[in-house]
């Protein structure tokens, strides 16, 4: 196989290789990015409940911070959703004033979840850690002051597990897809390049008889080169009667 | 030249059963991603409408519970409409009572819901206690039927459609995408086609071509070149055998014929005068011997630029669609100063550097050697790369993209170098088509490929990315010949002088081109393109990743037009014509946001300015060197582009400065109308300006 068809195969297969790779993983980012939007939005379904049920309490008159049955609507609610490991409700210096996991009032959450609350363009909110997801909501008073945040705690592992089902299979569709490319493309191309490989063939069998001295010009092969072929044969042919004519004059010299 | 034309046939061919090759297979993936989405999501969505029916539920067990007949709630379907605005997935709701009639509903009622309703094991729901909820198939939705039960009492049951086709809808976005890909793919084909195989095939053509033209003239010199061991290597080869044997033969002859002469006397010598003409008559026809060095040429070297200043560029292109966004994210609060304007710094700083720094980096490259200026400015360019993305805030970003702007210079400037050591005038051209190609080819991929990074994997990995990029691009230069080339005749460049600069910039010819044409022309590009719409797409909902698919419209707007453009300009020498018309399109592009702020508008600008650039972008130069013929005598070639240069580029500079200035006036629409009105008022300025016959024959100021 010729150097430069080995050449435009190596291309098919890296240009294939980029273009399937790339839609692997544009299709896996997006399953991953809408399951994850899907569980995140579930989560905050629960969110908004607790958040109408803060907003009725302070809208009757009561504080934020004396909220007595904060606790209890916490645990009721997080039980509705097996996804959810805990429901937090800081102050915007970070301290837990509300939370089902009672040892966890008190402390401070991470400067991640306040700082994503501080960035966040609407109410809603979310921040990462290596195990956990957290979807948070801003929650406001009627004068729309932030009065303190909600934050829920949900397993990775929903979300995880689900993207490394289908990144799998994405990835075997892929390499099935890539070997289908590495196995036609090569074929392909060998029929189109095939005009061009003729041509070279030509130039090159043309080439290997450039010093024949019949007076005869080779039949035309039907390439594009046939023109410069024929040049350099009759450039050729023009120096060697030029030096055949002063070894001619020479010998008659004697 | 016909083996170009020939080699582009074939490029064009083989690019055509790679693409075909290539949708194939994106298909294939797409089906299969398609059954996995589908397979996967959709239960996850039941889960959440089963989640999205218990609220629902929620609320009306809170008001059967005030003692509101469970078939008189106000306000349901408002509730449903509310559910439906925050999840666009789900496309019916309805509450139907303990025989399955609807009392209330929303939404496209799917066909067979109403039987679905009535089938004895949907209306048992009502009647199972706790959070049970059930999912089925109805015509194109999903059903996932919630009991609604009072305490024991069964009061009926919420059933929440799932839209089938969400899943097709998901899909439609990464359509998108994956369609950017098989353009970039496009262009890498062709470019990978051109740096494996395409550069030494069309050296080693053109090589034969020059050989075939220096043997018709009667030039069989001996050129001592090393050939590459494939099929036009070794025809070059045999050509260089069939050469030497002629040259041998020569020699031979001619030795001959001097001994001969040397021993012969008299009526001997006489014989050999027919021999003596034969020999004058072939060196007036042909030339033997060596070759005299140094007139090989050195395209092979040439097209070895490509690959590097791709790598490089791209790198720096990939970033385009999501800096500002980035920037936004690390954003910290400078006193006095809006944060419109330090969104736009980090942008404007590096077209600043590239600015001041090009004229003087040409001449330092041309000390150092190229190849060194190359791997210094991309090693500073890797190292910049890898700080942004690891960037705490916006202050160490602003030295990090500095560090990344002086080496983009150095590379830009000494690649231009290496093209110019390499051609001659015969050439030069064709050069600059391949430094100008591989940038183009960027630009295409760069922002594109760049904003679906940033979507999916983020911005400080985008950023690590284009770092890799940077690092492969000095692997590349690596491989460039460490040979420097220069030629006795080429004189050292040079930046401008201060007192050219006063005095060109106060020349009327010379700035009604730059002032009124080159200047607002690059405001207009960086502040639209570099500033304005990552930003604004991002601010109505959208992503970066469709910011890039805006920016790849402009680029290949560019990659088309401009050839056209600069072909038409130059055959009917109405470049100024070329120049006002690209100017009024750029300006009136801007406009368009006045009648809508839709997606589409936003397109049709982008498509707009990249038209206007493309006419006007390769008439402006060529204008400088037709208009100010006297500007050019008195001050010199390299002063007046160098000037040209440097405030086309400090218009590069103000660009996102303007933009983000009229942003804090008049927000992001406003920002785009004026600065489009800015370059249509220019455009017309510069119409009127060289309209007329003054403008040819207008004296230079000294």
């Amino acid at each position: 196989m010729g150097t430069i068809r080995v050449r435009f195969i190596i291309v098919a297969l890296v240009v294939s290789f980029f273009a399937v790779g790339m839609a692997a993983f544009l299709n896996y980012f997006k399953y991953k990015s809408t399951i994850s939007g899907i569980v995140k939005s579930r989560v905050l379904v629960i969110g908004r409940n607790i958040e109408n049920s803060v907003q009725a309490s302070l809208q009757v008159g009561l504080q934020f911070m004396e909220l007595g049955t904060m606790n209890q609507l916490l645990a009721r609610e997080k039980a509705s959703d097996r996804l959810i490991r805990g429901i937090d409700v800081f102050d915007h210096t970070g301290q837990v004033i509300y939370s089902t996991d009672r040892s966890r009032v008190g402390e401070k959450v991470p400067n991640a979840w306040t700082e994503a609350a501080a960035r966040a363009k609407s109410t809603e909110w979310s921040t990462e850690t290596p195990d956990e997801h957290i979807a948070g909501i801003s929650l406001k008073n009627n004068f729309d002051l932030t009065v303190g945040y909600l934050a829920m705690r949900y397993s990775a592992d929903e979300v995880d597990r689900a993207a490394k089902i289908a990144g799998r299979e994405i990835l075997l569709a892929s390499i099935i897809s890539f070997l289908g490319i590495a196995l036609v493309a090569p074929l392909a191309l060998i029929v189109v390049i095939r005009r061009f490989e003729r041509d070279l063939r030509a130039l090159e069998a043309a080439a290997s008889h450039l010093e024949d001295r019949a007076d005869q010009p080779m039949p035309a092969a039907g390439s594009a080169f046939d023109a410069a072929i024929g040049n350099l044969r009759s450039s050729l042919r023009e120096a060697n009667v030029a030096l055949d004519d002063l070894r001619a004059r020479l010998d008659a010299a004697g | 030249m016909l083996e170009k034309n020939y080699l582009w046939r074939i490029y064009w061919r083989l690019a055509g059963v790679i693409m075909v090759c290539v949708v194939i297979a994106l298909a294939a993936v797409s089906y299969f991603s398609h059954r996995v989405f589908d397979r996967e999501l959709v239960p996850e969505t039941e889960q959440k409408a089963a989640t999205v029916g218990a609220s629902v539920r929620a609320l009306t067990l809170k008001a059967t519970s005030y003692g509101i007949d469970f078939s008189q709630l106000y306000g349901v379907e408002q509730t449903f409409a509310e559910v439906f605005e925050e999840n666009p997935e789900f496309a019916y709701m309805a509450i139907t009572n303990t025989d399955g009639n609807v009392l209330y509903a929303r939404g496209s009622e799917p066909v067979g819901a109403r039987s679905h309703f009535r089938n004895p094991v949907v209306l048992q729901i009502a009647h199972e206690p706790g959070e049970v909820s059930k999912a089925a198939r109805v015509g194109q939705q999903y059903i996932v039927s919630v009991p609604i039960n009072d305490g024991g009492t069964p009061l009926g049951v919420l059933h929440v459609g799932i839209d089938a086709a969400f899943v097709d809808h998901v899909l439609l976005e990464v359509l998108l995408d994956v369609v950017v890909v098989l353009v970039v793919s496009l262009f890498f084909t062709l470019e990978l086609l051109n740096f494996m195989a395409g550069a030494r095939l069309a050296s080693g053509l053109g090589e034969f071509a020059r050989q075939v033209d220096r043997m018709r003239s009667g030039d069989f010199t001996a050129t001592a070149r090393i050939r590459a061991n494939d099929e036009i290597g070794r025809l070059l080869r045999r050509i260089d055998s069939a050469i030497d044997h002629l040259n041998v033969r020569y020699e031979f002859l001619v030795g001959e014929l001097q001994d001969k002469l040397r021993s012969a006397t008299g009526e001997r010598r006489e014989s050999l005068k027919p021999a003596q003409q034969a020999l004058e008559q072939i060196g007036k026809r042909f030339r033997f011997g060596s070759a005299p060095e140094g007139s090989d040429s050195d395209e092979m070297n040439l097209n070895r630029i490509r690959a590097p200043l791709f790598a490089f560029i791209l790198a720096e292109e990939l970033t385009r669609s999501y800096l500002p966004s980035y920037v936004n994210q690390l954003l910290v609060a400078i006193p006095g100063v809006s944060p419109q304007v330090v969104i736009g710094l980090p942008i404007m700083l590096f077209m600043l550097i590239v600015a001041l720094g090009q004229p003087y980096l040409g001449s330092w490259s041309e000390r150092v050697g190229r190849r060194k200026a190359m791997l210094v400015g991309a090693i500073m360019a890797t190292v910049g790369f890898t700080g942004t993305a690891l960037a705490y805030n916006l202050y160490d970003l602003i030295l990090w993209r500095s560090l990344c702007a002086l080496g983009y210079a150095m590379v830009f400037v000494a690649a231009q170098g290496y093209v110019l050591d390499r051609t001659g005038q015969q050439n030069r051209a064709q050069g600059f088509a391949l430094f100008i190609g591989a940038i183009m080819v960027a630009t295409v991929c760069g922002p594109s490929i760049g904003g679906i990074l940033a979507d999916n994997i983020g911005y400080r990995a985008s950023f690590g990315v284009s770092a890799l990029m940077a690092l492969v691009s000095i692997l590349a230069i690596n491989r460039l010949p460490t040979n420097e080339v220069k030629t006795a005749a080429q004189r050292p460049t040079r930046g401008p002088r201060m007192r050219e600069i006063m005095a060109l910039i106060v020349n009327r010819r010379f700035m009604t081109l730059t002032g009124l044409a080159a200047m607002p022309a690059k405001i207009i590009l960086t502040g639209v393109c570099f500033y304005l719409v990552p930003l604004y797409i991002v601010s109505i909902g959208n992503t970066s990743a469709m910011a890039g698919r805006m920016l790849m419209v402009y680029a290949v707007m560019m990659v088309l037009i401009v050839p056209l453009s600069a072909s038409l300009s130059d055959a009917t020498m109405r470049r100024d014509r070329y120049v006002s018309i690209g100017l009024i399109i750029s300006g009136l592009s801007g406009l368009l946001l006045l009648l809508s702020d839709s997606f589409l508008v936003l397109f049709g600008v982008v498509f707009l300015l990249g038209l206007g650039q493309a006419l006007s972008i390769a008439a402006q130069s060529a204008l400088v060197a037709e208009h100010c013929q006297e500007e050019i005598r008195i001050y010199g070639n390299d002063a007046v582009y160098g000037v040209y240069r440097l405030l086309e580029r400090l218009g590069n500079a103000l660009g996102p400065l303007i933009a983000s200035l009229l942003v804090i006036l008049w927000g992001y629409q406003g920002s785009f109308v004026a600065l489009s009105a800015l370059v249509l008022f220019c455009g017309i300025a510069f119409t009127i300006a060289t309209h007329g016959t003054e403008w040819q024959g207008e004296p230079a100021h000294p």
